[in-house]
């Protein structure tokens, strides 16, 4: 795997971390909007529980391909 | 009367389910050191999902999250966030700890430093402080299971058979069925706890309040400070986000993580389950419902101890019937139990293999490492079943302390997979230097700025480790030898 991929990746790691602790969640530290009945804060927790998901979602993918081989 | 009797009819069917899937894991291999330890490092992915769920959901998370959201509101987030972050560093250890396992025959932490450090000693430490920290977390799985009992039976099935019951059921099946057992009954129960998790996260707000949305609306009139940081304890930035970090990174530092590393199939399955992690995580996200319904519920009349806000909620709020409380019992129980399992195994493992393998057991054969190993899940869990009885208060301490001189670790596993120009004398006086720090600061002075003291003192060690590297003369040890060109 090259240095772009790995580069991506740990960036990947580095927002997702830092958006669930400070200074990231300073911007989602509020009640309005609600989005789906929840606390803006609430919902910002779910929101990058998903980006975490799907960025290492594609991060597989790339690497691994969709199939079982090495 | 006859309601508990529901109850714990409910339950014993459960648990006997439980023990059933356990015993029938036993296969061939249970028997082999390689089979009873890392289920021959041949363990698919759908079970290395579960195992590593169920490790980290224990217990504390099930009553403990609901208890952070009643008590702070939003600092608990703190817990989704950190059991969402733990697939990082699944994704960046665990396959070049299992390509290490399989090409060197590690099944523990210290096997894998001894080796690359050239130093038995350091190896049986690791061990000792694994142990020290593995027992007193066992204890607080068994006592939760006796609480629980005991709460969600009206007294009927009293805290010691509780406790009793579940440990012995989960010490029966680790005996027998090692790995394998523990693997098909985290995957029954991790599926349990999920059902009833969101069941119940989902039809007590629905009940007390009509719904999520409305739940939330409610509190935002009346106690909008729980909705916000620092929440409604005054929670300081520094201290949520440091907390965060030190369980998220430094929680792969237990015995019972990294070694699941060695049973994987392949790196590319345990990439797999780091992807999927996060989503177990949403796990606690009905948990969490359940905490805030209990913030306006008990306004008037605060829970002295808020872990129980969960079984309050359940059993004298929500009016359920006694079998959904069978069903709770039974899901909360899950959660302790498929984290005990592990934590009686790796104990065991480390305690025979790192400790009394180069010790007492010199030169032992494979039929004697595997029959000590299960006798010391035997042994161990029942001294686990005697701490929770006596129950005191110091444990508590003992679990802080050697959990964070495990986390002082981190620097030697690191340089042990990454960075093969670490020097032995660097690691061992950063993680030396970083254990006295940690403990000077958990227990006799308080953390500057009250943040998290594991970060000071990982930050710390660090620091010893580079200035250390940067100064002393390599000496002529260990293959970082050949690598060194300056």
């Amino acid at each position: 795997m090259n240095k772009t991929y790995h580069l991506l990746t740990g960036l990947h790691f580095a927002v997702c971390t830092l958006a669930m602790i400070w200074p990231g969640a300073l911007i989602a530290n509020r009640i309005e909007p609600t989005v789906l009945g929840l606390p803006f804060l609430f919902f910002w927790y779910i929101l990058w529980m998903l980006v975490l998901f799907v960025g290492m979602w594609i991060a597989f993918v790339v690497r691994h391909g969709g199939g079982r081989h090495e | 009367m006859s309601d508990s009797v529901i109850v714990v009819g409910i339950t014993l069917v459960y648990l006997a389910a439980v023990l059933w899937v356990g015993l029938r894991a036993r296969n061939q291999e249970s028997s082999s050191l390689e089979g009873y330890v890392a289920g021959g490092r041949h363990v698919g992915v759908v079970i290395l999902f579960f195992i590593l769920g169920a490790e980290i959901f224990s217990a504390f998370a099930f009553l403990g999250a609901p208890g952070w959201a009643y008590q702070h509101g939003s600092p608990g987030f703190y817990i989704l966030a950190y059991l969402s972050l733990v697939p990082i560093t699944i994704w960046a250890l665990g396959p070049r700890v299992a390509k290490l396992g399989r090409e060197r025959g590690y099944l523990t932490q210290g096997d894998m430093i001894a080796d690359h450090y050239r130093s038995k000693p350091l190896g049986i430490l690791a061990g000792v402080i694994g142990v020290l920290a593995l027992v007193p977390y066992l204890t607080i799985q068994i006592a939760g299971a006796g609480l629980l009992f005991q709460a969600a039976t009206d007294g009927l099935v009293p805290f010691w058979l509780g406790a009793l019951l579940a440990f012995l059921v989960v010490a029966a099946y680790v005996f027998a069925s090692g790995l394998s057992g523990i693997g098909w009954t985290n995957l029954m129960q991790g599926i349990m706890m999920i059902a009833i998790a969101w069941f119940l996260g989902l039809t007590i707000p629905e009940r007390l309040y009509g719904g999520v949305g409305e739940m939330f609306a409610q509190l935002q009139q009346a106690a909008p400070e729980y909705l916000t940081m620092p929440g409604a304890t005054d929670m300081s930035w520094g201290y949520f986000s440091t907390a965060v970090l030190v369980s998220a990174f430094g929680g792969a530092m237990w015995p019972h993580l990294f070694m699941k590393f060695y049973s994987a199939d392949s790196g590319e399955s345990l990439r797999k389950v780091s992807v999927f992690y996060p989503l177990y995580a949403y796990l606690l996200v009905p948990l969490l419902f359940i905490g805030f319904a209990g913030i306006l519920v008990f306004a008037d009349e605060p829970l002295a101890r808020a872990d129980t806000v969960l079984l309050r909620m359940v059993m004298d709020v929500a009016n359920f019937s006694p079998w959904v409380i069978g069903l709770m019992l039974s899901g909360a129980l899950a959660a302790a139990m498929s984290t005990g399992a592990n934590l009686a195994h790796t104990a065991a493992v480390v305690l025979v293999r790192d400790v009394f393998g180069p010790t007492v057991m010199k030169g032992a054969s494979e039929k004697a490492s595997v029959s000590a190993t299960r006798w010391s899940v035997l042994g161990l869990s029942l001294i686990a079943y005697l701490f929770a009885l006596i129950n005191p208060a110091s444990l508590v301490m003992l679990l802080l302390g050697a959990y964070g001189l495990l986390v002082q670790l981190f620097p030697m596993v690191i340089g042990a997979l990454f960075f093969p120009r670490l020097r032995r004398a660097s690691v061992m006086l950063g993680a030396l230097v970083g254990s006295v720090a940690y403990l000077l600061m958990e227990f006799v002075w308080s953390s500057p700025l009250g943040w998290h003291a594991g970060v000071w003192a990982i930050l710390l060690n660090l620091l010893v480790v580079a200035v250390s590297q940067h100064f002393s003369q390599p000496a002529a040890q260990g293959p970082s030898l050949a690598s060194r060109h300056h």
